[in-house]
Formats: structure tokens, C-alpha cells, sequence
């Protein structure tokens, strides 16, 4: 077999010089894929202007956004960095089951209803953020409020519901 | 001369076709099976369908919500590496040469690899 590492290998590869000191400073994200994923549509709510705009810029820049949107950039990092903080202090428990859910079933949304309508209603709450999936069509429940999921690995009404089609949620026992 | 004529009372019936009992329902039976089966799968179909363009559009904007985000990232660590190789050229050749004759960013084709690392 070979007797000599490869030479272009993950260590050699990464450049390891840090940014230049006239470029401010902000902290990565650092979450993985399925926490964004569970969290984005608070992000979403409320980053929506800090993306577009970040967005735009790059669109804009005429190829040069790696540099020219450094700025936005940062600015869109730090609102999502908000969002799983305020997330992080107040809906942990929550928060955590939903992505370890999302986590064990291939990011299926659908598998994970029940999580989600926890951490849905403790965000709610505390945050003041809302999940809602834009241009859906008016007339029909939004996919994520339906008690009933046809694709899910256990079929059939994933919580239980009031009257009035709202969830009851263990969050909103505990607080009772 | 007399001829031959069928015997007094006409012939006897031939017996052409087999004596066998009909088995099974009466053809509509099954084609009304059939439809009634066809449509239970259009009408599942049809709620299925529409559920899974929902699911579609929930799951590409929670992809979308977090888009910025990533790209933000990618770019902040393309530009350290395109500012560290700019002062690795001023200090290797002392000077600054563009290599294309563009303002945009390329992401480098080559990466900077130190050439001691696998040695020592």
C-alpha cells in the first residue's frame, strides 16, 4: 500500500492564517445541520430583512460579493446567532428534542410533528416567533398545523388537538 | 326414385358447444372491481399529491430561511484565504500581480499548500 501520506489531505489543505485585522470580527454560527434546520423557520421570522438584504448585496456586486458583502454577511450571521441563543435560554428542552428528532429521521419534518408543535408553541411564547411557510395556499391548513401526516413513519394524528384545531401541548401544561 | 329425406320429426340437435357450468362473477362484476379499485388509488393519490407539494415547499424555504446564513460563512472564510494569499505574495514577490483581467472574486483554482508539513 502506499508508504507516504497523500499529500493533499484535510491538514496539508486548510489554510490556517486568520482574517486580517481590519476585517471586524464575528463568531461562526457553529450549529450543524439539524438544529439550522430546525430552527431556520424562526430565523426565518426573524432575520428576513438581514438575508434579503445580504442576498441582494451579493446580487449586486457583480461577482465581487465575497468581498464587497462582508458586512451583511456579518450582520445576517449574528441575527441567526440570536435566534439559537434566545432559542438555547428559553425553549432547550424543546428545541433539543425537536432536532435530535430531525437528526434520527433523515430531516423529515413530517416525522417529527409532535416535537415540533412543543417547540412551535414554547417559541411562540417566549420569542414571539412564528413558523409560517410563505406563499402557501390560503385555503388549506398549512402542511405543519395538520394533525393528520400521510407521509409519516406512524400514520395518523401525530398530537392531540382542542376543539377550536389547536395543539394541546405538554409546554402549555407545564406552565399551567 | 324416391329420395333420401331427413327422418320423420326433423335430425336430432348437434351437440357443438362444451357443457361446462359458468364459474366465477358476471364480467361487470370485475370491471366494476376494477374502477372501484382505480379510483380508491386516484383519490389517495390526489390528497397525497397535494400533501407532498406542501411538504416540498415547507422543506425548501426551511433551506432557503438558513441559505444566507451558510453562504455568509462560505464567503467570509474564501475571503481570509484571499487576503492571506495576497500578503503571501507581497511577501514572497513583493509585489501584487493580477492574474485576471477581471474585478470579480474567482475562487482559486490552486490551494496554497505548505511544503514542509509531510516531510517533518
Amino acid at each position: 500500500m502506499a508508504r507516504r501520506e497523500s499529500r493533499f489531505n484535510q491538514q496539508v489543505l486548510i489554510d490556517t492564517t486568520p482574517m486580517p485585522d481590519h476585517i471586524p470580527k464575528v463568531e461562526e454560527i457553529g450549529a450543524t445541520s439539524a438544529p439550522l434546520f430546525s430552527a431556520s423557520f424562526f430565523i426565518g421570522d426573524r432575520c428576513r430583512a438581514y438575508n434579503d438584504d445580504f442576498m441582494k448585496c451579493k446580487a449586486e456586486a457583480n461577482g465581487r460579493g465575497e468581498l464587497e458583502c462582508l458586512k451583511e454577511g456579518r450582520k445576517v450571521t449574528r441575527c441567526a446567532a440570536s435566534v439559537i441563543k434566545d432559542i438555547n435560554t428559553h425553549c432547550l428542552k424543546q428545541f433539543t428534542n425537536h432536532w435530535e428528532c430531525l437528526e434520527q429521521n433523515n430531516h423529515r419534518l413530517f416525522d417529527c410533528r409532535k416535537d415540533e408543535v412543543e417547540m412551535n408553541a414554547c417559541v411562540f411564547d417566549k420569542l414571539g416567533l412564528k413558523k409560517t411557510i410563505p406563499d402557501a395556499p390560503k385555503e388549506l391548513t398549512p402542511v405543519h398545523l395538520r394533525q393528520t401526516q400521510i407521509f409519516s413513519r406512524y400514520p395518523g394524528k401525530q398530537w392531540r388537538a382542542n376543539e377550536d384545531g389547536s395543539p394541546i401541548t405538554d409546554y402549555h401544561k407545564e406552565k399551567a | 326414385m324416391p329420395q333420401d329425406m331427413p327422418p320423420a320429426g326433423g335430425y336430432t340437435q348437434v351437440q357443438y358447444k362444451r357443457n361446462i357450468p359458468v364459474r366465477g362473477f358476471s364480467p361487470m362484476v370485475y370491471l366494476a372491481g376494477m374502477v372501484g379499485a382505480v379510483t380508491y388509488g386516484m383519490y389517495k393519490y390526489y390528497y397525497s399529491s397535494r400533501e407532498m407539494h406542501e411538504l416540498g415547499r415547507e422543506k425548501i424555504w426551511g433551506r432557503l430561511h438558513i441559505l444566507p446564513l451558510l453562504q455568509a460563512e462560505e464567503d467570509r472564510d474564501q475571503a481570509r484565504r484571499y487576503y492571506a494569499d495576497k500578503a503571501r505574495e507581497q511577501e514572497l514577490l513583493g509585489s501584487e500581480n493580477r492574474v485576471y483581467h477581471s474585478d470579480r472574486f474567482v475562487r482559486p483554482t490552486f490551494a496554497y499548500t505548505p511544503s514542509k508539513v509531510t516531510e517533518e
